[in-house]
C-alpha cells in the first residue's frame, strides 16, 4: 500500500544482528500506524520480561501521514514495556527524525537485546551502523544533540536521551531538538538500560505518496486554514497555556499535589504573565501552530514552556514565579525527565515533609530544594533515592497515608488537572492506556461546558469517541491533533489526507474500530502483563474521593467513588470488557483480535 | 438601557481569546430587566466554541441574565 515506507527496520544491541522487514499489508490495514503498530509489535513481541531487562524492546513508530507536507505531521510514537507502570507505556514527539526515518526508508525502528557499553544508532537510508557513545554518555541532552549534529552534520534527526534516561530515573523521557520530549512512562530510561544513548537518522529519499500533488494541494490548503482561524492570533501568542487562566477559573488547576483547584498567586503563572516573558517560540516540523513558548528563565537561559508543565510545576508546587518555573523545567529538559511526573514528584515530596514522614525538608514553592532534589533524583541519592521510581513507589517506601496522596493512574503521575469536582476528565485519567495522562480524552472542557457534576451514560461514551480520534486515529496516522483541538481545524482533513497519501480513505466506522481495536489489544498488553490485574487499576487516587476542595467556588466538593464505580462499569459495557475491565472474548474476535483470546483465556 | 454606573449590576468576565472579540476581559453592566445574553453583548462569538457560565452553572447564549448575576464566557479550549 501507497503511503508507507513498508519497511520495519529492526537493530539488536547484543549481538549487532540487524534487520529489515516487510510490513505486511494486513497489518497496515488494521493497526494504520504508529501507536496501533507499536501496540501490536509489542503485544506478539515482549511478554513477560523485566522493562529494563535485555528482553524488553523499543518501537519508534510512525505513521501513514508522519513527514508529509500536511499540518503538524512531524510526528512519531516511542513505545516500549514501562519501566514506570509495568504496562504499555508509550508517546509522541515531534522531531524531525520522524521525518527522517520514513525518508530513509523505514516506517517502523525495533530496537532490541542491550549493549555492554554506551553506544548510538545512525541511520543513512540504507546504511546502518551501531556506534560508540562514550563520549557523549553523561551529557546533558541539549549538549549530547549539538555532538550529534557536530559529527552527522545538522539535516539529521536526532532523538536522546539525558542522564535522567541513562541512570534510569523511571520517568525519564527521549529527547529532541533541545527541547521537545516524549515517551512519559520512561521510554528514556529504557533507552538508558540498553546503553543507548541516541538514535541519529539521515533520509533522502522520498516517502511513497498516492497522489503527491493532491496531497500538497490539499496541505497548503490545511496550513492555510489554520492561519485564519479566529483564535490563531491568540494561539501564537499564548498556546496552551491560555489554559492556565480558564483551569483556575474552572477549579481544576493542580495546586499543592493536587489538594486543590485554584491558586492563590495564578496570574503570576499565566498566559498573560508568560507574554510579557515571551522572547520567542518553538515547534515541531512541519507546523505551522507552533506550541513551545521561549522565556528568558530566572538564569537568563532559554526556557521553553507550556500548560502542562507550568501546572506541574508551577501552581501544584507552590512555586510562584513563572522564570523559576522555567528554570525547573529546563533542567528536566536537559535531564530529559518528564516535567508532569516530576512536578507530581516534587510536590509528593513537599507533603510527605510537611507530614514528617519523611526527615528531609522540602517546603512548598521552595525553588534552592526544588533544584537540588532534580539533581538529586537524577543521581538517585538523598531524596531522589525515594522517588526516582515515581510517587507509586515512594508511597511505598514512605508509607503512612501517602498512598491516598501519591497522585497517580497505574503508576503514571496524573497530568495537569484536578479532578475534585470533574468525574469525567477523572475517568479519562483512569481509562487512559498509559496511565494518567490527557491526550487520549481530555473531555474537561466538553464536561464543564455539559452538566459538570453528572456521571452520566453521555459523559462515558463522550470519553470513548475522543478516545477513537484522539488515541486512536491521531496518534496511529500519526500526526499533532492540536491543529483540531487547539484551533478547530476541520477534522474532515484527515480522511482525505489519508487517501491521497495511501489511495484508501478512512471511514467514520473504520476509526471507530481502528480506535477499539488498538484499545482492547492494549488493554489486553495490561491484563497479560500485570500480575494482579482488576479494576482497581482504573481508579483515580484516593484523595479525590475522599479529601474534599477547601479553596475556590467549589469548597467542598469531591468525588463519589460509588458513581465513579457506575460510569467505569458503563465504560467497560460499551467497551465489551468483563466487570475487571479485561477483554471479552466476543469483542476481541469482533475485533480481528483472535490471537489474544488464547492468551488470554475464553472470558478475556 | 444599559449603563455602567448604576447599584447593582451584572458581571461579565471573557477568557482567553474571548476577552479579544469582546475588547474587555471584565465589564459591569446595569440592567433594567433580565435580558438575553446575546442581546447584551452585541458582539459575535463563536457559540458552538463557547462556554457560557452563570452563576457558576452552564448557560448560553440565550439565557436571561439579571443583576447581579455573574457570568463567565470561556473558549472550548482543548489543553494539549
Amino acid at each position: 500500500m501507497k503511503g508507507y515506507a513498508g519497511k520495519i527496520l529492526r537493530v539488536n544491541l547484543s549481538d549487532g544482528r540487524m534487520s529489515k522487514e516487510e510490513i505486511p499489508e494486513e497489518m497496515m490495514r488494521k493497526f494504520l500506524g504508529g501507536r496501533g503498530f507499536a501496540a501490536k509489535i509489542l503485544w506478539d513481541e515482549v511478554s513477560g520480561v523485566d522493562p529494563l531487562s535485555e528482553g524488553n524492546k523499543i518501537v519508534f513508530s510512525t505513521g501513514p501521514l508522519t513527514g508529509l507536507p500536511i499540518p503538524s505531521s512531524g510526528k512519531m510514537v516511542i513505545a516500549s514495556k514501562s519501566p514506570l507502570t509495568g504496562g504499555y507505556g508509550d508517546g509522541n514527539i515531534g522531531s524531525m527524525a520522524a521525518v527522517h526515518l520514513r525518508r530513509a526508508g523505514y516506517d517502523v525502528l525495533i530496537v532490541e537485546g542491550k549493549s555492554e557499553r554506551p553506544c548510538y544508532i545512525a541511520i543513512q537510508d540504507e546504511k546502518v551502523e551501531i556506534l560508540d557513545a562514550r563520549d557523549i554518555w553523561g551529557k546533558m541532552s541539549f549538549e549530547a544533540q549539538d555532538s550529534l549534529e557536530a559529527k552527522h552534520g545538522k539535516n539529521v534527526g536526532v532523538l536522546v536521551i539525558g542522564p535522567g534516561g541513562e541512570n534510569i530515573v523511571r520517568f525519564a523521557t527521549v529527547m529532541s531538538q533541545r527541547g521537545r520530549a516524549g515517551g512519559r512512562p520512561g521510554m528514556g530510561a529504557v533507552m538508558g538500560s540498553k546503553n543507548l544513548k541516541a538514535i541519529v537518522v539521515r533520509g533522502t529519499g522520498e516517502i511513497p505518496v498516492f497522489d503527491v500533488e493532491r496531497l500538497r494541494e490539499m496541505g497548503k490548503e490545511g496550513y492555510g486554514e489554520i492561519k485564519g482561524k479566529e483564535n490563531y492570533d491568540f494561539w501564537i501568542r499564548q498556546g496552551t497555556m491560555q489554559v492556565f487562566e480558564w483551569a483556575n477559573e474552572n477549579n481544576c488547576l493542580p495546586t499543592s499535589n493536587f489538594r486543590e483547584g485554584t491558586f492563590r498567586f495564578s496570574k503570576r503563572l499565566d498566559g498573560y504573565a508568560l507574554e510579557r516573558l515571551k522572547v520567542g517560540r518553538k515547534g515541531c516540523p512541519l507546523c505551522n501552530m507552533q506550541c513551545g513558548n521561549i522565556i528568558k528563565d530566572a538564569e537568563n537561559m532559554n526556557a521553553e514552556l507550556d500548560y502542562e508543565n507550568v501546572g506541574m510545576l508551577g501552581s501544584n508546587i507552590g512555586m510562584d514565579d513563572l522564570r523559576k518555573v522555567g528554570v525547573l523545567n529546563r533542567m528536566a529538559d536537559e535531564y530529559g525527565l518528564d516535567t508532569i511526573s516530576l512536578g507530581s514528584c516534587l510536590g509528593f515530596l513537599m507533603e510527605a515533609s510537611e507530614k514528617k514522614l519523611i526527615e528531609a525538608r522540602i517546603e512548598w514553592g521552595d525553588f534552592d530544594a526544588c533544584q537540588k532534589a532534580i539533581e538529586d533524583i537524577v543521581k538517585r541519592r538523598g531524596l531522589g533515592e525515594i522517588i526516582f521510581e515515581g510517587v507509586r513507589k515512594a508511597s511505598e517506601r514512605v508509607g503512612g497515608d501517602s498512598q491516598d496522596w501519591a497522585m497517580h493512574v497505574k503508576g503514571l503521575e496524573i497530568s495537569a488537572y484536578d479532578c475534585h469536582a470533574c468525574p469525567g476528565m477523572a475517568l479519562s485519567y483512569g481509562t487512559s492506556p498509559i496511565g494518567a495522562h490527557h491526550k487520549d480524552a481530555w473531555v474537561i472542557s466538553w464536561e464543564v461546558s455539559t452538566d459538570r457534576f453528572s456521571y452520566s451514560k453521555e459523559k462515558v461514551e463522550k470519553i470513548i469517541e475522543l478516545q477513537r480520534l484522539r488515541g486512536g486515529l491521531f496518534e496511529s496516522m500519526t500526526t499533532c491533533r492540536l491543529p483540531w483541538i487547539e484551533v478547530d481545524f476541520g477534522l474532515h482533513w484527515y480522511p482525505k489526507y489519508l487517501e491521497a497519501a495511501r489511495g484508501v480513505g478512512i471511514s467514520q466506522e473504520e476509526i471507530s474500530e481502528l480506535g477499539d481495536r488498538i484499545y482492547t489489544l492494549i488493554r489486553s498488553y495490561w491484563v497479560r502483563e500485570s500480575r494482579s490485574w482488576s479494576r482497581k487499576m482504573d481508579y483515580p487516587p484516593s484523595r479525590w474521593f475522599e479529601e474534599p476542595l477547601n479553596q475556590g467556588d467549589l469548597k467542598g466538593y469531591k468525588l463519589d467513588r460509588a458513581r465513579y464505580d457506575g460510569m467505569l462499569s458503563r465504560y467497560y459495557e460499551i467497551r465489551g470488557w468483563d466487570e475487571d475491565g479485561a477483554p471479552q472474548k466476543e469483542t476481541l474476535e469482533g475485533l480481528g483480535l483472535g490471537d489474544v483470546v488464547s492468551v488470554l483465556g475464553e472470558n478475556g | 438601557m444599559l449603563s455602567q454606573s448604576l447599584g447593582k449590576m451584572a458581571e461579565f468576565r471573557f477568557l482567553g481569546y474571548l476577552g479579544e472579540i469582546f475588547g474587555k476581559k471584565r465589564v459591569r453592566i446595569s440592567l433594567e430587566s433580565p435580558m438575553k445574553l446575546r442581546d447584551i453583548l452585541e458582539v459575535e462569538f463563536p457559540e458552538d466554541r463557547s462556554i457560557v457560565l452563570i452563576n457558576q452553572r452552564v448557560g448560553n447564549f440565550d439565557s436571561l441574565i439579571r443583576n447581579e448575576d455573574k457570568v463567565v464566557i470561556m473558549p472550548m479550549i482543548s489543553g494539549g
